[in-house]
């Protein structure tokens, strides 16, 4: 009986294994005539759901490149835990979603050119007037999201603060930024970090009880994720972004969505953690 | 606590009901198929239930449903947020139905069986006019036990998104700075429901004892 | 890289939470047994208006989720001045809220009891709380044995609840490596067999304390005490 046990076990483990496709090359996407596309649909300003109907930045990208595409786009909405993972064993071709580009992510994928800056801010209470520079962060309680590069990139901060003669205080991670937001207006976090559109999104909703601060990192991109064996298809939404730049349509979205447009962004694709480096002016 | 407030507090509430209530719905007769599969004693399948069950009993939640929204796309199945919690309550409730059925199959008077048999009844006849009836007494109380735990645990839905009784509390809290209002009354809405829920389960019982099954 | 090898090589990611889990759970289970055992002993000898409030508070928890009470001591109390970090949250929540169900559980295993016991018990001098201590509650526990067991498994499960009031157990572990490294599958999946793996434990203990039952006479195969 035990050996019956085990072999369903073993049926079981089989049916978990997933089996990883590669992902299309441009030459099959152009041969089968469609590209798998997969976005978010709770991350505003980049993709969100508002009464009922899909709206933001790549919403509107997506119908820009379904004209400027010659073969037909397939739009599939995924959670954003599974999203990239989803991609990178291939499910999908591409992420048209507001992911930023990290040292991690580049082990597993190169990204297209930047679409929009990211860079990290610190958010605080209003009312809070311990903080008035980054110097202040001194040794105070901070919330970031678990597993995300918002976290990844807190040495950056913690150099920053070294060189003021400070360190960095308490680190608790959360499983989203609505709970952040909460114990931050509790008092149980002093404050918070994310990217520069996320902050001023917040702010601009509540800006009664929060403000956004000063940068506490380098300069960060929201890019386009591609796996890396597909260069064709890197250089395909590359092209894409840049004739986005060229129709003035980029600066148009991004000042709509994002309140300001970014015309520094590099215009070439993102393939390993030194060219970022350099991109993004870290030493 | 104000008119908008209370309005979205209603809706998540309405989103918790009806996705437990489908759960529910597909929870009991899976529970009830994979009782009789078990009993029925097919070599491997017997097994696989076995370990489904044993699984599906200790596995959080919440654990779960990340596992299923997130891992599901990779087996490609695009899962939207509420096709994964239902389908993540349901895998679980039936895992405890499957209990509580197996109970009442086991408890059930072999002398019935024998004496349809002897009086030529087909095996499906015999469950369908015979057992089923009887058991679906047996067990209600149990059933309907396990739906009050199925709504305690349905708040974990919430992580993958979902806004629900429990994590629309948070979306209040956003707006009026005020967590206490909706945490409270929401709180009082599950116990509602539950007591419901609980007091049904004791009419049931007795109802069960008193017709000596 | 196979996915594996990423997940071993962040296996104390993973690992740590384990840990916090188990320590989350043991901790509790325990107290709220203690804790339980007085409840039980206040509702049966209390006062009349005091046993009842009890036995109303204890009816009360058993009707409610237990992410919204851990929500209410989290996220409620800070409006009244209260602010508790996640993991004194956590285990008061844990803590109270099962004492509640071990309560109630040990008290319809008491009504189960024979009364001729507290008599003699009464004639040989024994007090109250000698008798409740060295003849009642070592009866409860044996009788009530795989009830409470799947009541510890509860606890154990209501653990990974708290990854949602940012405590890191192996859930909130487990979702973190994933998103990190992009190995979801690999990450739930040792992070299910881990709960697996203390669950079949406590069973198995539960199991050994029925030996320990019959062995002293003690292990009825009663009917389900059916609440």
């Amino acid at each position: 009986m035990p050996l019956r046990f085990l072999s369903s076990l073993a049926f079981l483990a089989v049916l978990l294994f997933p089996v990883a496709t590669s992902a299309a090359s441009l030459k099959e996407i152009q041969a089968r005539g469609y590209m798998t596309v997969a976005t978010e649909d709770d991350y505003a300003p980049f993709e969100f759901v508002e009464g009922g109907k899909p709206k933001g930045f790549h919403h509107d990208v997506v119908a820009e490149l379904k004209k400027y595409a010659k073969f037909e786009i397939r739009q599939e909405i995924l959670p954003w835990t599974g999203l990239l993972a989803a991609v990178s064993t291939g499910k999908y071709d591409t992420a048209i979603t507001g992911s930023i580009v990290s040292q991690e992510r580049l082990q597993v994928f190169n990204f297209a050119a930047p679409i929009a800056g990211a860079t990290h801010y610190y958010i605080k209470r209003v009312k809070d007037d311990r903080i008035k520079s980054v110097a202040d962060l001194n040794g105070l309680t901070v919330g970031v999201q678990a597993g995300s590069v918002l976290l990844s990139r807190l040495p950056e901060l913690a150099a920053m603060l070294k060189k003021t003669g400070g360190k960095l205080g308490k680190v608790v991670e959360y499983t989203s930024y609505p709970e952040i937001y909460e114990d931050l207006a509790n008092g149980r976090l002093d404050y918070a970090v994310n990217g520069i559109i996320n902050a001023t999104a917040l702010v601009k909703e509540r800006g009664k009880i929060f403000a956004i601060g000063q940068p506490v990192s380098g300069a960060g991109f929201h890019a386009w994720p591609v796996p890396k064996a597909n260069e064709d298809l890197l250089a395909y939404l590359t092209g894409f972004v840049a004739h986005l730049r060229k129709t003035g349509k980029l600066a148009e979205l991004q000042k709509k969505w994002f309140g300001t447009a970014f015309p520094d962004l590099p215009t070439e694709p993102i393939r390993s953690f030194e060219q970022y480096k350099k991109l993004a002016g870290l030493e | 606590m104000d008119q908008a407030a209370l309005h979205t507090l209603l809706l998540g509430a309405w989103t918790t009901a009806w996705i437990s209530a489908v759960a529910v719905a597909g929870g009991v007769p899976l529970g009830l198929a994979l009782a009789l599969l078990r009993e029925a004693r097919i070599p491997v399948v017997g097994h696989i239930i076995v370990l489904y069950v044993s699984l599906g009993r200790a596995t959080p939640l919440v654990t779960l449903v990340l596992f299923i929204f997130v891992g599901a796309p990779l087996l490609g199945i695009p899962l939207d947020r509420y096709t994964a919690a239902i389908v993540t309550l349901l895998l679980n409730t039936a895992a405890f139905n499957a209990e509580v059925w197996r109970a009442a199959i086991r408890s059930f008077p072999h002398e019935q069986v024998e004496a349809a048999r002897a009086a030529g009844m087909t095996r499906v006849l015999i469950f369908r006019r015979i057992m089923l009836p009887q058991i679906w007494i047996t067990s209600l109380p149990g059933l309907v036990n396990e739906m009050t735990f199925l709504i305690k645990a349905s708040p974990a839905i919430g992580v993958i998104g979902i806004v629900d009784l429990t994590r629309v509390t948070n979306r209040i809290s956003a707006i009026t700075y005020e967590p206490l209002p909706p945490i409270l009354v929401a709180a009082a809405l599950y116990m509602v429901a539950i007591g419901t829920l609980v007091r049904l389960q004791r009419l049931l019982d007795a109802r069960a004892q008193r017709l000596a099954m | 890289m196979n996915k594996w090898e990423i997940l071993w090589n962040h296996r104390e990611m993973i690992l740590g939470g384990f840990k916090s889990t188990l320590v989350l759970f043991g901790v509790s289970a325990i107290a709220a047994f203690l804790l339980s055992s007085l409840i039980v002993l206040a509702i049966r000898t209390g006062r009349a208006p005091f046993g009842r409030v009890v036995r109303g508070v204890v009816d009360g928890m058993r009707m409610l989720p237990f992410l919204i009470y851990a929500y209410l001591l989290y996220y409620g109390l800070p409006s009244l001045g209260i602010r508790f970090d996640a993991w004194t949250a956590g285990f008061i929540a844990l803590i109270t809220y099962h004492a509640a169900y071990f309560a109630e559980i040990l008290r319809g295993t008491w009504a189960t009891l024979s009364t001729g016991q507290a008599e003699a018990a009464r004639a040989h001098g024994f007090t109250t709380f000698m008798m409740y201590r060295r003849i009642i509650l070592p009866q409860l526990v044996l009788r009530a044995a795989p009830v409470l067991g799947n009541q510890v498994i509860i606890c154990l499960k209501d653990t990974a609840f708290l990854s949602i009031i940012t405590v890191r157990e192996l859930t909130a572990a487990a979702s973190a490596v994933q998103s990190q490294y992009f190995i979801p599958f690999e990450a739930f999946i040792v992070a299910i067999g881990l709960y697996w793996l203390t669950s079949m434990l406590i069973e198995a203990l539960v199991a050994r304390l029925g030996f320990a039952a019959e062995r002293k006479g003690l292990g009825y195969k009663l009917a389900a005490v059916r609440r």
